[in-house]
């Protein structure tokens, strides 16, 4: 590594962030959080353990029901294998507790007394009926901030709906925009994009709440409560469908993998020789003279510039009315060429396009372990180590890390219930026994 | 009085453009930050441009698109050109009243201005610099350009999505500029904490494309760990969890289950559609009474395998009986029954049909300058001490430079006054809006 301003490697300039220290510790640490959440929080936990927040999981005694999402390690169904609980709880620590019980609450209040932040994801209204809800809790601890998130907030017609991905992507609008083109599946259903993401857009909303009332309470010392809505932020994620409509009246149509646009535009998908598919982003061709004539000589070098290469294609007037056969052109090329070659050669030339890669082509791929995303997390129990994606983005004061892997169910229960609380082994046991903990 | 928003003092020096970047900001804005969106008339933002969201009747220009004022709300916005020296100077001088510098450039532009993040710390030691690049500015590819689209395509978004035997079919519309723009907000707002703490800034380094990656957790850990191929039969299984016929492997969107379907409901409509998912017997059997317990929902789907195995003909079935109600109406119904249904919804249904959004205040009306009477979409948490807030329109190109340049960086009015002639903060090719005339006076 040698400057700040272009770090070199094998003779490329890989390098523009200072690498962190580190040995430094995470822009959270310090904060401790106590989360209570199934799918639709525990990314936003994740968010906060792995930059360094003190976070313990707190799980009903035979630990959350997302334990039992697939896929499992080696496809063997457990509830300590679940590749899904696995990437979404990182970080943490993990503790089980039954908070029906008084003793349960007892305990819930008193880690609650010290704690910064508490994350919840329980049916509004729950809580409260515990008696651990926000306004008790902040009596003990009035700089604590409580946030709920649920799929429809906490007050309103549908406050009590029950939901799952693929309902709130119904709701929320992902689907009325997610579809196909007629000519790639004829008479095509809104589809929902896969990967269980309404749950990631509520926990980023969910975190930027907390964050800002974290910095409201470093100005005044005081905590809050947040009501947290998956179906409000999904609603909100839908790129320009709702200017458009409060704009023109439109409603977007389905196409395939494209910008949001009320009327069908061009495809932009297109299928390369060694049978992948290639998105040219729509508004990323914009062929100038200058842009076309290095398509032209870029598809030359194998004879697939067809007549491109003629003068008369250097004229603006030109390229707009030949553009249905530029278009077949440049799909003959990627179907003569390959996806990462096609992908490459673009951006080379300052196309912005993009492989569709799948995980196949993710992992190991050279920029990311340029940029050391790729994370070893050791699972001492298995006596293995696996690898998991690293972050999105480069902390360089204050570095991101997954410091453990998921915690077992009840892992932590006696480094913090008796290291912490002093309960004793007496108390463990009976609380053990009788379904407390 | 209102109350107070929590990003209370907070200063951000917005140079971001396009979708993802001001989105960014926007919510930073919309926290209670100032934000100062710095821009040149000569590279006009794109979204300023936008050509489906000039309403009729309004006169096309920079101020007029609908996609850009929601983008932008809660902002102020200068328009001086950086490439002058003058103008340069007054930008540093911004940032050394302030708190954020965030960008979405490409990887060494900023550096070529010479406001890299070791040049912004002398000028602020305790700046929090954002990049949104789309690779990021650290790896072999940080020149490497992206959109939205084309970032999904990259991280693995867009193969999860869509059905098997068909072409990708990825996200209908650009996810992650909208997430990207979500982590910009992140990466600024995890970086004040830590300045809070430390007194410390630093350089975030964010890539739009690696956000996506981070969505796809359990996909890249059945790859990492299971070696299991991404590119299998039946998949990706479209809104099933399981393709019918397909070998029975979990689709990385939660638990197993049918039916998980999109039905068409009355009266046949583009988007007259809605989903139902059983997560277990015991909801299948309640749906089963709800569709007044017919004949073919025999002891064939009692249980989860049973369901699978026989899917198409369930599916089939269960939407002849949504077909004979509304999305709503199914929707209603299903819910009283415990069921998890939902319409899906348009942009329309959201703004106009949904009774939830409407009673959480989700589209807040406020007068813009170009587009009159308007409304604007609202934070998606409620603060309950110090609420996100819409408190001003976007800004019309350059509106507020004289606030900015004299009032707060104490530039003196004949010397604004002279960068307009000069093409320091206006350029000398262009008229000038009767604003920003009005705004000199």
């Amino acid at each position: 590594m040698t400057s700040a301003n272009g770090n070199q490697q094998d003779g490329m300039d890989i390098g523009g962030a200072q690498p962190a220290d580190l040995s430094l510790p995470g822009a959270l640490d310090g904060l401790r959080v106590l989360e209570i959440s199934d799918e639709k929080g525990q990314f936003c936990g994740k968010l906060m353990a792995d930059n360094g927040a003190d976070l313990i999981k707190i799980e009903p005694p035979n630990g959350e029901a997302c334990r039992s999402f697939g896929p499992f390690l080696d496809d063997v169904p457990h509830r300590e294998r679940s590749l899904s609980f696995w990437h979404y709880n990182t970080s943490k620590r993990g503790i089980t507790l039954n908070l029906e019980t008084p003793q349960g609450q007892d305990i819930f209040k008193r880690l609650a007394a010290s704690a910064d932040i508490v994350l919840e994801t329980r049916k509004p209204g729950y809580l409260e009926s515990l008696g651990l809800g926000y306004a008790t809790l902040a009596a003990d601890n009035p700089g604590l901030i409580v946030c709920s998130l649920t799929p429809y907030g906490q007050t309103g017609p549908w406050r009590d709906y029950v939901s799952s991905d693929i309902t709130q992507m119904a709701g929320g609008g992902q689907m009325a925009s997610s579809g196909y083109d007629d000519i790639d599946v004829p008479n095509p259903p809104p589809i929902a994009p896969g990967g269980g993401n309404s749950w990631h857009i509520g926990a980023h909303y969910a975190y930027i709440g907390i964050m800002a009332a974290l910095y409201y309470r470093f100005l005044t010392g005081e905590g809050q409560h947040i009501d947290a809505s998956v179906h409000e932020a999904c609603a909100l994620t839908t790129e320009g469908a709702i200017a458009i409509y409060l704009s023109t009246g439109d409603v977007v149509q389905r196409h395939t993998g494209r910008h949001a646009a009320p009327d069908m535009s061009p495809a932009i998908q297109f299928p390369t020789g060694d049978g992948g598919w290639l998105n040219t982003t729509r508004s990323g061709t914009n062929l100038t003279p200058a842009r076309l004539k290095l398509l032209a000589d870029w598809f030359d070098q194998s004879g697939m510039a067809e007549d491109l290469t003629e003068e008369r294609y250097q004229d603006p007037e030109v390229i707009a009315s030949e553009n249905d056969h530029i278009v077949q052109v440049m799909k003959n090329f990627f179907m003569n060429s390959t996806l990462m070659d096609s992908f490459h050669g673009g951006q080379e030339r300052d196309f912005p396009w993009g492989a569709i890669r799948s995980m196949d082509e993710i992992i190991g791929d050279a920029h990311l372990q340029d940029r050391e995303f790729f994370k070893e997390v050791e699972h001492p129990e298995l006596g293995r180590s696996f690898t998991y994606p690293g972050p999105a983005m480069l902390f360089n004061g204050s570095p991101w890390r997954i410091s453990r892997r998921a915690p077992l169910i009840g892992e932590h229960n006696s480094e913090i219930l008796q290291g912490e609380l002093g309960l004793t082994n007496s108390q463990m046991l009976l609380y053990a026994e009788g379904g407390i903990i | 009085m209102p109350l107070p928003t929590p990003l209370k003092g907070i200063r951000v020096v917005d140079f971001t453009w396009v979708r993802a970047g001001p989105w960014a900001a926007r919510w930073l804005g919309t926290l209670g930050a100032e934000v100062v969106k710095v821009e040149w008339p000569l590279n006009l933002d794109t979204l300023r441009q936008n050509r489906f969201t000039v309403p009729p009747g309004v006169e096309p220009g920079p101020n007029s698109t609908g996609q850009f004022a929601d983008t932008n709300a809660n902002k102020r916005g200068i328009s001086v050109n950086t490439r002058t020296d003058e103008g340069l100077e007054l930008v540093k001088r911004l940032i050394s009243v302030s708190d954020v510098v965030i960008e979405n450039f490409s990887s060494r532009i900023m550096q070529r201005w010479g406001l890299g993040y070791e040049q912004l710390k002398r000028i602020r030691p305790d700046i929090v610099y954002v990049s949104m690049a789309g690779f990021g500015h650290t790896g072999r590819h940080h020149w490497y350009g992206t959109m939205g689209p084309a970032a999904q395509a990259l991280s693995g978004l867009t193969h999860l999505s869509g059905l098997p035997d068909a072409p990708p079919a990825g996200w209908g519309w650009s996810y992650l500029d909208d997430t990207g723009g979500m982590y910009g907000a992140i990466s600024a707002l995890t970086a004040l904490r830590h300045r809070s703490a430390t007194g410390k800034g630093q350089h975030v380094d964010l890539s739009q494309m690696i956000t996506g990656i981070t969505l796809t957790g359990p996909a890249f850990l059945d790859k990492s760990v299971n070696g299991r191929p991404a590119r299998r039969e039946g998949f990706p299984p479209g809104n099933r969890t399981v393709w019918p016929g397909a070998e029975v492997v979990n689709n990385y969107r939660g638990p197993i289950a049918a039916p998980h379907n999109a039905y068409r409901t009355s009266p046949g409509g583009y988007n007259d559609w809605a989903t139902i998912a059983c997560l277990s017997d015991d909801e299948w059997r309640n749906l089963v009474k709800l569709m007044g317990s017919p004949d073919w929902a025999d002891d064939r789907f009692d249980t989860i395998d049973g369901r699978l195995d026989h899917q198409e003909e369930m599916d089939e079935h269960i939407e002849k009986w949504t077909q004979t109600m509304g999305k709503y109406e199914l929707t209603e119904k299903c819910q009283a029954a415990g069921i998890r249904a939902m319409a899906v919804q348009s942009s329309q249904d959201r703004v106009d049909n949904d009774p939830q959004l409407r009673h959480r205040d989700m589209y807040v009306p406020m007068d813009h300058p170009m587009l009159g009477p308007w409304k604007f979409q609202n934070a998606p948490f409620k603060l309950s001490k110090s609420p996100a807030r819409i408190a001003n329109p976007p800004p019309m190109i350059g509106q507020h430079n004289r606030e900015v340049l004299e009032d707060l960086l104490g530039v003196p009015h004949q010397e604004l006054l002279d960068g307009y002639e000069n093409g320091i903060f206006w350029p000398t090719t262009m008229d000038r809006y009767p604003y920003i005339e009005e705004a000199l006076r």
